[in-house]
Parts: structure tokens; C-alpha cells; sequence
């Protein structure tokens, strides 16, 4: 684990999306942190890929703070370091490849809302329907294989876990403004296994703090 | 300790793990599925798919998707730094190129013409960005073609599969593709491909099949 007087900056728009994992996964390491939302398109260059989430970790010695970016490294350096990806590489090779299909997911879904030709629309809403089939029959079978706890791997929140949520929240809540449809949906879909993880998240005491921008995450399941 | 590579007979999205196996100096073979038959048999019913196989007897270790293989070999076999900080400056360069290739798979199986025109730009673009970060960070590296320190690291063999992807597996189906990634090639580019070609450590795989580094430049 490193030191407890890190702090961080989370740099991203006042918004779910990409930054929600790293939000609740900086809460959950009980470290302390605060966001900032540039603006934008103005602040782009200062950013070290012209883009957003960025993570700042603000250096304690005099040295340049410590800047990183792209959701999904900002995600693994925030669990690895805070031992929510376990420190075998197996273990926690297993968990990041369901981030890795849930980055294809997403990228899935915002190539499908850009798509202005009918075909291209029902061709990629057909991709990103099947891959979602996938990633849920995937952790619905982990669920179950683990006891059906609400945990995807092992006794306590894991990476995978937050992840997982910080997908949801933007299927159910945070995209909806993109497609309008989209959360009746995926809510649908949803194995109880999967509800179960969501509320496990959500309740989890080391989570319990974060009040995510969208409302409860399990409130918008069950309305 | 041997291993299993599971993909179609292709470069593809895999060149960077075969590098990674080559380099890490362990035994490997590669097996292609009869596809789709086997879908049902992988673990996220894609590929490609690692089996690192125990002599002990144990249970084989099964890892998919792409960028978490590649990761899995390159921290066991210490192509990405232990530091946790300096892994995350490799990686978060390798998670760029997968927003890249998000653009031109769009572009692939796009049929109007608006939204080709838009994931072709979409790709550019980000193409653009993978290239300046790589050409920037070669420069401030002192120039030996390497991004990161002096030796062949993690992210020095996926920018070599990247391209390699780019302009020897991707121009099948879209031959334009290649064109427009060798005139936006910086010479620090083309270097970092021609220098991790011919490493000692990746030169046994690399020298099979059609050069990268001649195809980074030739017409």
C-alpha cells in the first residue's frame, strides 16, 4: 500500500461517464481527493493526451506532481496501489479483462449513437447488444461460481466489483441523455446475480461516502 | 512453464503478445480454433486467448482479451517497470492505440458513407495523438528509438504491433489505411519500429515474414 498522505486531483467533466470508477475507487482507498472540471475545449493542450479523465497525485517533496491518464490506467494504478487488484498477476490479470470487454462495450455503444446511417445504427446496436449478452453471462457466471455474495472474486470489494458498477451507473443513469432507450433496456437484462453486485457496491462501507451525481444506482433499478 | 497463444492465423491484434512471448524467451506454439465453432470453448467467446500451461500438473491459467495478455506477460517477465507509476506512464500510451483501433473498426464495418468519413477522421485523429505522444517521448528519451529507458520495454513492443497491425494486417480490408499511416509517420516513429525489429531479444519472430520497418517507409 503507498503512503497515506497522498492526495489526488481527478480532472474530467461534471459527469458520470468514464470518471465514476475512479471516483469511487479513490473514496474507497480513503484517500484524500477532489475533482476538478476544466474547461473545455480550452484546457485540452494542458492535458497530457488532450483528453479526460486525467489523475493528478500531488507530489509531497518538491517534485513535479505525478500525472497520468485514460480511464482504464487511471483505474488500475488507483486499485493497484490501494490493493483492489490483487498484487498476483494472475489474479488480477482475471479481473482486468472484464474491464477490457467493458472498454469495448462502451466504445460499442458511443460508436452506435455517432452512426448516422440507418444500417450503420441497427449494425452496431446489434454488435453492442451481443456484447453485453456476453460481458453479463460472463459475470453472472462468476457471481454464481463465487456463492452468489454479490462479489465477482473473493470476500471483499474488489476492482472488478467497482468497475462493474462504474458500467451500470452509465447504462442505467449516466448515458441515458445519449439514448434515451438505453436504460429500460439494459435493466432488463440484468441477471439478479448482477443487481445483487450493484447493491453490494453501492452499500459496501468503504463506498457508502460516494454520492454519485446520478442518484442511487439500486433506487434506479428498482423504480 | 509454456504457453498457448489462441487466434486466427494472422497478425491482427496479437502481434504484440507473440513479441512478448518471444521476447520473454519462453515456449510457446499458437493454435487457430475453427471459428466460429469454437467460440463457445473461450472465455469472453473471443480472441485471442493465452493458456499458460503448469508442468506441475496444476491447472492451466487462462487469460483473454488482448491488452490484459499482453499485460499479464509483459509484468511476469519484467517488460513493464514493477513501479507502479512508471508502468502506468507505459500503459496508459497502450490504452490510446485500443481507442484507435475502436475508430477504424468503425470505419470497417461502417456502410454509409457520412459515418466512414467520420470514424476515418475519428482515427486520424487519435492516430495523430498516439504519434506525437511516441515521437515525443523517443525525443526526450535521448533518440535511441526507445521510449522509455535503454532497454526494450512493454510499450516499445505494443507500438511495434500496433503498426504492424496497421500496415501489414488492416491493409487487407482497407488498403488506404496503410498510406495514410506511413505519411503521418514521424522519423522517430520509424525509427522505434527498425530499432525494436532488429532487438536480439524479439529478432527470432520479427525477422519472420515481411519487414515492418520496410514497409513503415516504402511506396
Amino acid at each position: 500500500m503507498s503512503s497515506s498522505n497522498a492526495s489526488y486531483t481527478l480532472r474530467y467533466f461534471d459527469a458520470i461517464g468514464l470518471a465514476e470508477s475512479s471516483r469511487i475507487l479513490l473514496t474507497a482507498a480513503g484517500v484524500e481527493w477532489t475533482e476538478e472540471h476544466p474547461e473545455w475545449p480550452q484546457e485540452k493542450p494542458n492535458q497530457p493526451h488532450g483528453r479526460l479523465p486525467v489523475l493528478v497525485e500531488k507530489s509531497t517533496d518538491g517534485s513535479p506532481d505525478f500525472v497520468i491518464c485514460e480511464s482504464s490506467n487511471v483505474e488500475r494504478y488507483i486499485a493497484r496501489t490501494y490493493g483492489f487488484l490483487p498484487a498476483d498477476l494472475k489474479q488480477a490479470a482475471l479481473q482486468e479483462q472484464l474491464r477490457d470487454l467493458i472498454s469495448d462495450v462502451i466504445s460499442l455503444f458511443f460508436t452506435q449513437i455517432q452512426c448516422k446511417g440507418e444500417e450503420d445504427k441497427a449494425e452496431f446496436q446489434t454488435k453492442f447488444d451481443g456484447l453485453l449478452e456476453t460481458l453479463i453471462n460472463v459475470q453472472t457466471k462468476l457471481l454464481k461460481d463465487n456463492g452468489n455474495t454479490g462479489r465477482l472474486f473473493g470476500d471483499k470489494l474488489s476492482y472488478a466489483d467497482i468497475i462493474t458498477y462504474g458500467l451500470y451507473i452509465n447504462l442505467l443513469i449516466g448515458f441515458v441523455k445519449f439514448n434515451a432507450d438505453i436504460a429500460d433496456s439494459v435493466k432488463s437484462k440484468l441477471t439478479p446475480e448482477i443487481v445483487k453486485l450493484i447493491s453490494a457496491v453501492e452499500t459496501d462501507p468503504l463506498v457508502e461516502k460516494h454520492k454519485s451525481r446520478g442518484g442511487s444506482l439500486v433506487a434506479a433499478i428498482s423504480a | 512453464m509454456s504457453y498457448i497463444l489462441r487466434y486466427f492465423d494472422g497478425i491482427g491484434i496479437s502481434e504484440a503478445t507473440r513479441l512478448l512471448l518471444t521476447a520473454a524467451n519462453v515456449e510457446w506454439t499458437e493454435e487457430h480454433p475453427e471459428w466460429p465453432q469454437e467460440k463457445a470453448n473461450q472465455p469472453h467467446g473471443r480472441m485471442p486467448v493465452l493458456i499458460e500451461k503448469d508442468v506441475d500438473g496444476e491447472a492451466d491459467f487462462v487469460v483473454c482479451e488482448s491488452g490484459s495478455i499482453e499485460r499479464y506477460l509483459a509484468r511476469k517477465y519484467g517488460f513493464i517497470p514493477a513501479d507502479l507509476k512508471q508502468a502506468a506512464l507505459q500503459e496508459q500510451l497502450r490504452d490510446l492505440m485500443f481507442d484507435v483501433n475502436h475508430a477504424l473498426a468503425g470505419r470497417l464495418s461502417s456502410r454509409c458513407k457520412e459515418d466512414r468519413v467520420e470514424s476515418e477522421k475519428k482515427f486520424e485523429d487519435l492516430l495523430a495523438l498516439v504519434i506525437k505522444e511516441q515521437s515525443k517521448l523517443i525525443t526526450s528519451n535521448g533518440n535511441n528509438g526507445l521510449l522509455f529507458g535503454d532497454c526494450l520495454s512493454y510499450a516499445d513492443i505494443v507500438s511495434y504491433g500496433f503498426y504492424k497491425n496497421l500496415l501489414q494486417s488492416v491493409v487487407v480490408l482497407l488498403p488506404d489505411v496503410a498510406d495514410i499511416v506511413r505519411t503521418m509517420l514521424t522519423p522517430e516513429v520509424v525509427n522505434l519500429i527498425s530499432v525494436v525489429e532488429s532487438d536480439p531479444k524479439v529478432v527470432k519472430h520479427t525477422s519472420k515474414g515481411n519487414s515492418l520497418a520496410v514497409a513503415a517507409v516504402m511506396e
